[in-house]
């Protein structure tokens, strides 16, 4: 027998114990289906840390012969304390037939020390033909819980609970769908409940699932960090046959240049699913379809980036704290000059910066290979653009259920950019931009220093 | 730490060795180096290092670099060696300026120094343009056009930015320190080999008192530790030459053996500026160099997720086998829409005869025979059930349950002795029995995957909506 918790999600067909499953296991691989009894085989999923099982959900098929079980095990009425091995006698026996392959992948992590995760849809009225199966787990004497799913709008737990109170010492809701961190601990910490051996191992488990999802959000924000600096330094290079510079080059090279921007982000965008475990995700961006909302288009501009105004004003903020540097140095003695001066030269400079993405220079005349260069990007409001679609992904993912199915659709408005990037950040953000632009080498520092304030911005948007 | 171990890192880490699971283990078993990143690089690289194929891209740099650094050394020594005899040679008419001497291991290794500061500070930038002013950046350049050098390993590598700044700062220094070897050596090569007459001169009008504190300043390291080099005002004096020759033919030549006394002077400018301090700032390159070197692991590509992989928890919650998918036959169902106004029987799959009835008023039917089965009926109670039915059976089933084998195991019953089932999967009461398109869909999803069913499945209708 195995020393670990584990817990056998249990149920009728197609209440959506896959759907639990794969929510409190963040696993979005296991297959969730509208027709019943897709799942044959019981399927483990054990929470390992460092190789190190500290529990196992397992995943089952539904009741499919629930009454001819019962009336079997009532057939070999004995008592209370003999009746789990009636319910080993039944696996014994039927093992090898298929017709009762189901209720034996169900039962055989029960009787070999599994709790028991009984699975009911609240969203749909109570029925009598679910007694047979929960008369069933409480042969087997093994603690167990019930979850109260809700799979459509409708309510019924009143009349669920009445019932389910009858066969387990307890009864929670939980919705895998809109599940969030909170909601699987609170899980977690019920199922701890059911054993007392248990309670150590699942209230560890608690605190690494917290550590886990921590180590994935600093995760996500140093994807994110090294996405604008590789963006924001890139340059794009292209070898030019000609003497002189045709338009064509210059289309050309800006056209490679978006191009490495969009697999960039991309290519960040899968990191990110991958992180949080979202690797079978379907999504549409229709912000990324090039002909209408386009990553440099006027509009993506004002819904992730900044406003001209905002621009502005971030531009002269941080052109005065430089300036303000130097007033520092000369103790006042400059009439606080520098601070105007930077001001308005970052103002400005950020003003009529808002259109253009980067300069495109001819190089190498003097030494023969003539190419032409665009890069690192110029444009101050990129970063903005290219973060708040990117931190509005990563949100979108990170607060994503596991049992969801759906496609999701990557569409924001303004609203989304007051959720993270106020003055202060943008400002904080502005220098590190700057020094991403310059196109200096990558410190570990500088972008560890930039992660934190992306993990703090991401942390606020989950808050809210 | 070495440029070796850092290119061999980077070779590990583009042949992406070692899984998840491993990199966790090594981890775990030298925890002592936990805090030590470095240090638990060097180890992990270690370890895997035999994975690489030979020769390794570390064997292949290192030898490229040394050869060319060695190339650019001997150069620049030649060129010192030359540029000393140049300067230093006489020819008995006239003596030689020392001000030019004084210029080349004076002035020029302290700007060039100057220089080397500035590029230090602004190494961090990879396009820093007194980097690439450096001889020895341009040098390398030239000497990639000779074939032997070429190596396509080589050209395809990309060292990082401030790495690569470093190290041509360092090498840079390193040349400079061999030509100002070679000035030095050309210095006492020709003190031993000729006796020259040291003179200074210029066009300015500077008093040999101005020149005298001029070099007494720049003899300022070494002028207690060793007063003869430095030259006397009366020396100065005495070796001031002008172009017109007038003191030469009375000062100088009855000063003639005194003229030599300034080599030591010039041996010890060149000693210090040229050599000593040269020393200086090729130690400050190396100590920069290893600051990139360090810096450079952890830029690498993968070198952080390495960390992390060793360091953090390894959590995981995924499913240790593959999901066991079947596929199934199917058969078609037949459909129909509207209900007769009675049938031989109505039965209701766990749903009680009360409620057969108000449903069988709302949908406008009637039977003589209503029963419940499934439900909290027994087996042998819903076998008789079946057994008892004929004719045309209406069976009521709850939409929203899906079928369970249990009521298949019922229909499978039915069919065996009844002409006709319609299967009606009603809606919730509140819902006024109104059936979701998608229950629908289920049910005769299931119902066709049945295998016992195939035969007989002219028998079985379904109601849709």
């Amino acid at each position: 027998m195995k020393i670990h918790p584990r817990f056998a999600v249990v149920g009728h067909p197609n209440k959506g114990k896959s759907s639990i499953v794969s929510a409190l296991a963040l696993d979005d691989s296991v297959q969730i289906s509208d027709t019943p009894g897709t799942t044959h085989k019981q399927r483990s999923f054990p929470l390992k840390v460092d190789g190190k099982v500290l529990y196992e959900l397992i995943d089952t098929p539904g009741f499919q012969r629930a009454r001819y079980v019962l009336e079997w095990l009532q057939k070999h009425a004995v008592s209370a304390d003999k009746k789990h091995e009636v319910i080993q006698l039944f696996i014994n026996e039927y093992e090898d037939n298929k017709r009762f392959n189901d209720e034996i992948e169900l039962l055989k992590p029960i009787v070999d020390g599994a709790g028991i995760i009984y699975i009911v849809d609240a969203s749909k009225p109570y029925g009598e033909e679910y007694e047979a199966e929960m008369e069933i787990l409480r042969w087997t004497g093994q603690p167990s819980m019930a979850l109260v799913n809700h799979i459509e709008e409708t309510d019924y737990t009143l009349e669920w609970k009445r019932a389910l109170g009858q066969y387990f010492k307890m009864v929670r809701t939980f919705n895998p769908m809109t599940a969030n961190l909170e909601d699987h601990i609170s899980i977690l910490e019920s199922m701890a409940q059911l054993k007392e051996e248990w309670i150590v191992p699942v209230k560890a488990s608690i605190i690494l699932f917290e550590q886990y999802h921590a180590q994935m959000l600093d995760k996500s924000c140093e994807v994110l960090g090294k996405l604008v600096y590789d963006a924001l330094s890139h340059k794009e290079e292209l070898s030019l046959k000609t003497e002189e510079v045709e338009d064509r080059d210059k289309e050309k090279i800006e056209e490679k240049y978006k191009e490495y921007l969009r697999k960039l982000e991309i290519k960040t965008q899968k990191k990110i699913e991958k992180i949080w475990k979202h690797e079978h995700l379907e999504k549409t961006q229709t912000l990324l379809t090039f002909e209408e909302i386009d990553l440099f288009s006027q509009e993506a501009a004002s819904v992730f980036g900044l406003t001209r105004k905002e621009l502005l004003i971030t531009g002269a903020t941080s052109g005065a704290i430089a300036g303000a540097g130097l007033d520092l140095l000369f103790l006042g003695h400059t009439l606080l000059l520098g601070g105007a001066i930077g001001g308005l030269v970052g103002g400005v400079g950020a003003y009529f910066g808002f259109d253009e993405l980067s300069d495109i220079k001819v190089l190498g005349q003097k030494v023969g290979k003539r190419y032409l260069q665009m890069g690192p990007m110029k444009n101050r409001n990129f970063p903005y653009i290219l973060l708040g679609r990117a931190m509005y992904h990563t949100s979108t993912i990170a607060n994503r259920s596991h049992a969801l199915r759906n496609t999701v659709e990557l569409n924001t408005n303004n609203a989304f950019k007051e959720q993270w990037l106020d003055d202060d950040l943008r400002a904080s953000l502005e220098k590190y931009h700057k020094l991403f632009r310059a196109g200096e080498s990558l410190d570990t520092g500088i972008l560890g220093e930039y992660k934190a304030l992306l993990v703090k911005a991401l942390k606020k948007i989950n808050n809210n | 730490m070495h440029l070796k171990s850092y290119l061999n890192l980077y070779a590990l880490l583009q042949n992406n060795v070692s899984t998840r699971e491993e990199r966790r283990a090594f981890g775990l078993e030298n925890d002592t180096l936990k805090n030590k990143p470095i240090k638990q690089l060097l180890a992990w690289e270690n370890k895997y290092i035999h994975h690489l194929k030979k020769p390794l891209l570390s064997e292949d740099v290192s030898s490229y670099l040394y050869m060319v650094t060695f190339s650019l050394a001997i150069i620049a020594f030649i060129l010192g060696l030359l540029s000393g005899i140049t300067l230093l040679s006489y020819n008995g008419h006239e003596p030689v300026n020392i001000v030019y001497f004084i210029a080349m291991v004076v002035f020029l290794p302290l700007f060039t120094m100057l220089l080397v500061l500035f590029s230090m500070l602004r190494a961090k930038n990879s396009q820093s343009v007194l980097v690439h002013l450096t001889p020895a950046y341009w040098m390398e350049k030239i000497l990639k056009f000779f074939p032997s050098i070429d190596d396509k390993n080589i050209k395809k590598f990309k060292i990082n930015p401030l790495l690569t700044n470093w190290i041509v700062i360092r090498r840079s220094q390193l040349i400079a320190l061999f030509f100002s070897l070679g000035l030095l050596l050309a210095l006492l090569g020709v003190v031993l080999t000729k006796d020259i007459a040291f003179a200074w001169s210029t066009t300015l009008h500077i008093t040999p008192e101005t020149f005298h504190g001029f070099l007494n300043a720049l003899a300022l390291p070494w002028r207690d530790t060793f007063p003869t080099a430095v030259p006397s005002i009366e020396l100065i004096e005495r070796s001031q030459y002008f172009r017109l020759g007038d003191k030469l033919s009375e000062e100088m030549i009855s000063n003639a053996s005194q003229l030599g006394q300034w080599w030591k002077f010039l041996a010890l400018a060149t000693l210090f500026y040229a050599l000593l301090l040269r020393c200086v700032m090729y130690g400050l390159a190396t100590l920069g160099y290893q600051y990139a070197l360090k810096k450079s692991f952890f830029s690498l590509e993968g070198a952080s997720l390495l960390l992390s992989n060793m360091n953090e928890t390894m959590i995981t919650t995924n499913a240790t086998v593959a999901e066991h998918i079947v596929s199934s036959s199917h058969t078609d169902i037949q459909e129909i829409r509207q209900l007769k106004a009675s049938y031989d029987f109505v039965q209701g799959w766990a749903i009680p005869i009360s409620k057969l009835q108000v449903m069988n008023d709302t949908m406008k039917v009637s039977s003589p025979n209503i029963f419940e089965v499934g439900g909290s009926n027994t087996l042998s109670e819903d076998r008789a059930i079946a057994h008892k039915s004929f004719g045309e059976v209406l069976l009521y089933v709850k939409a929203w349950e899906p079928p369970t084998l249990d009521i298949i195991d019922y229909i499978e019953e039915l069919v065996g002795v009844v002409d006709t089932v319609i299967l009606y999967p009603i809606g919730i009461e509140d819902e006024m029995y109104h059936t979701k398109e998608k229950f629908i869909k289920i049910w005769i999803e299931k119902i066709s995957m049945i295998d016992n069913l195939i035969d007989n499945n002219k028998k079985i209708w379904i109601k849709i909506p």
